[in-house]
């Protein structure tokens, strides 16, 4: 008897900070949601109106998100890989440090280092300067364009994919590899047999880390995009501060969860449950 | 024991659920009111109930770089009243924002006075969140407010707001980089594609540009605007505007990220004083003219000092403290002769001190109300966020 209470017990304090601060305030919003009129005299009237016209009239700015946040986590995982791989394995006593580095910009706030990024990519500096000679900033400029606000979410998400990847590699037994090895495994195929699949949860967690803040974030866009360039945060930020449109901002929130929660389980579905065998099947 | 689901499966699909709610309420955080109460209509506004003298703390919500060092140290002397002073405004929308839910119950979170442009003033006033006036107490106000600025048609006896500042909204321009501009229509010629940035302020930018195609704002109606959205909304798609900004046009302007903006005219004086490359364009068109306002708010603690603060600022020798540091158009008569003995820089700057034939073509900012903002809002945010 003892021991089926004590878990319940020790969930307590978390349960309710979870309830009090997220259950609640959950609740309210999707109150809010459904509520009809204009600013000064909002009411609960089950309007679901709200919902297709955040659909409808939004529906640019969520498939751009989607696409932003994307492609974000893909760039991320191409720089965090190798990187994790590094550190894991090759950094040897050089292994706290570089951890530290890849820590560190968050001794900084997060909007200084998106607004550091309009210094480097301002239309005089030597990077687009170098860029435009490449033919890469077809506008002239890079500032203002989709490609600054992706470079700039993949730069401030990439911890968010290092870290967990890191994780999971520094876990894997060397013996595991030095195993395919002796079997005349090549380095290639050990790799890609052994130490990919190892690593898989941190890939998952790290893009699920990655994907679902970026596609909500609206800094980004708003200090290194033009109007073409905006994201559905955004959108939700002027309907709340801007415009006082409460419920339409609430239904865009609620519609904004649900289409990452199926684009994450869709992703879990195929991509996460078979990694997450396959750490299982080793 | 084995459990027929990975139970890591359900801890995942758990800290997604999770991590999207959080997210979710991440943006809704500064929403929070559920509607309601509506104040709205009854426009019969209470006056403050002043004591004899005011004592203790006030507290003042102003917008950033909106005074100088001096002046809250000098009235605190003169006064004996212990000021806060707060710097929290920074846009009128988001401030209305975070203020409506307790406006909404007669609250003003502590903030005894603070600071907000005409138009805002107005729609706080319609919902019933601003006090009147004691007159009694602020003789100065009576008698230095500017005569221009005495009847503004939503408080023709300035029975709830006194100006803090004035400005002017026109063009500011590289004159190296974009000397031919001189006419809102000038932005939107392609030799200057993608180096145009315009106001995220609904009316600032959109009346400038119905005054490019020759509407008169004071006189607009809903389809002339959306006329006016219409020609924004074409130059964003074709890349002409760059992007749309606050103050932060100001470094665009100096990095050469933007050659001309629409910006305000108290930026225009800072920006050429660092830049001399930077300056104002009066529009050929002519400007929209705007003043901030120190209004009461219902539940603030000790409006009687909030009524000294305001007679205070109102006597032209300390008025004039404030107006060689802020650069924006002084409200307050006397203060240019002050100036003009102290520092005849500004007292001859046309952008401070304006005259008549300088603004002959401009327009006091109008503003819709009602549905029709709602809509134009709407419209406009439409093009900001593409």
């Amino acid at each position: 008897m003892r021991r089926r209470v004590a878990p319940y017990f020790l969930l307590g304090p978390g349960a309710a900070w979870l309830l009090l601060f997220f259950v609640v305030p959950l609740y309210y919003l999707f109150e809010l949601s459904l509520n009809a009129g204009v600013f000064g005299s909002y009411h609960f009237d089950w309007h679901w109106a709200n919902y297709s016209d955040a659909l409808s009239l939004y529906d640019t700015q969520f498939e751009r998100s989607f696409l932003y946040a994307g492609l974000a986590t893909l760039f991320a995982l191409l720089l965090a890989y190798p990187l994790a791989y590094t550190i894991a394995f090759k950094a040897g006593r050089w292994r706290n440090v570089m951890l530290f580095a890849v820590v560190a910009p968050f001794f900084t706030t997060y909007l200084i280092r998106t607004l550091a990024w309009e210094t480097i990519l301002s239309d005089q500096s030597p990077v687009v300067k170098v860029l435009d000679t490449l033919g890469l900033a077809p506008e002239g400029h890079v500032l203002a364009t989709g490609g600054a606000v992706i470079a700039g979410l993949t730069y401030n998400f990439l911890p968010f994919m290092v870290l967990p990847i890191y994780a999971s590699l520094e876990r894997i037994d060397v013996r595991l590899i030095e195993a395919g090895k002796d079997l005349y495994a090549s380095a290639t195929q050990t790799f890609f047999r052994v130490t990919l699949p190892l690593s898989a949860p941190g890939v998952v967690a790290g893009t699920l880390l990655t994907f679902i803040p970026a596609s909500g974030d609206y800094v980004n866009a708003q200090f290194l995009g033009s109007a073409s360039n905006q994201m559905i945060g955004n959108v939700i930020q002027s309907l709340y501060l801007k415009q006082s449109d409460y419920p339409a901002a609430a239904a865009l929130s609620f519609v904004l969860m649900a289409a990452i929660l199926i684009l994450v389980l869709i992703y879990i579905r195929f991509a996460g449950s078979e990694a997450l065998m396959g750490e299982e099947a080793v | 024991m084995v459990s027929e689901k990975d139970p890591r499966r359900i801890t995942a699909l758990l800290a997604v659920l999770v991590a999207a709610g959080a997210l979710a309420l991440g943006l809704a955080a500064c929403g929070g009111s559920s509607g309601g109460g509506i104040n709205g209509g009854d426009t019969e506004a209470e006056e403050v109930k002043l004591e004899k003298k005011g004592s203790g703390e006030v507290t003042i919500s102003n917008w950033p770089l909106y005074i100088d060092k001096q002046t809250v140290p000098d009235f605190e002397k003169a006064t004996g009243l212990s000021v806060k002073y707060i710097e929290d405004v920074n846009s009128n929308e988001e401030f209305f924002a975070k203020m409506d839910p307790l406006l909404k119950q007669g609250e003003s979170g502590g903030r005894s006075l603070f600071v907000v442009t005409d138009w805002m003033a107005n729609k706080m006033h319609e919902l019933g969140y601003l006090q009147n006036f004691d007159k009694s107490a602020l003789p100065n106000f009576e008698k230095n407010l500017v005569s221009n600025l005495k009847e503004p048609s939503y408080d023709p006896n300035r029975e709830f707001s006194a100006p803090w500042q004035s400005g002017m909204t026109g063009i500011i321009v590289r004159k190296d980089l974009a000397p031919e501009v001189k006419s809102i229509c000038d932005l939107f010629d392609p030799k200057y594609k993608g180096k145009v940035e315009m106001l995220n302020e609904l009316r600032d930018t959109v009346p400038l540009v119905m005054k490019c195609l020759g509407i008169d704002p004071s006189e607009a109606d809903e389809a002339d605007w959306m006329k006016a959205i219409d020609k924004i909304k074409e130059a964003t798609e074709s890349g002409q505007i760059r992007r749309f900004t606050g103050n932060d046009y100001g470094a665009d302007l100096t990095s050469g990220n933007a050659v001309a903006v629409i910006g305000w005219s108290g930026d225009a004086v800072q920006l050429q004083a660092d830049n001399p490359n930077i300056e104002w364009r009066m529009p050929t068109e002519g400007c929209i003219l705007w003043s901030d306002n120190m209004v009461i708010p219902v539940g603030s603690p000790n409006p009687t000092a909030a009524e000294e603060w305001i007679n205070y600022v109102y006597e032209p020798k300390n008025e004039a403290q404030i107006e060689a540091y802020v650069n924006y158009v002084s409200p307050v008569e006397g203060v240019k002769e002050i100036l003009l003995k102290e520092e005849p820089e500004i007292a001859k700057n046309q952008l401070i001190f304006p005259s008549k034939s300088f603004t002959k073509n401009c327009t006091i900012q109008p503003s819709p109300s009602g549905e029709e903002e709602q809509n134009l809002n709407r419209a406009f945010n439409a093009v900001l966020n593409g």
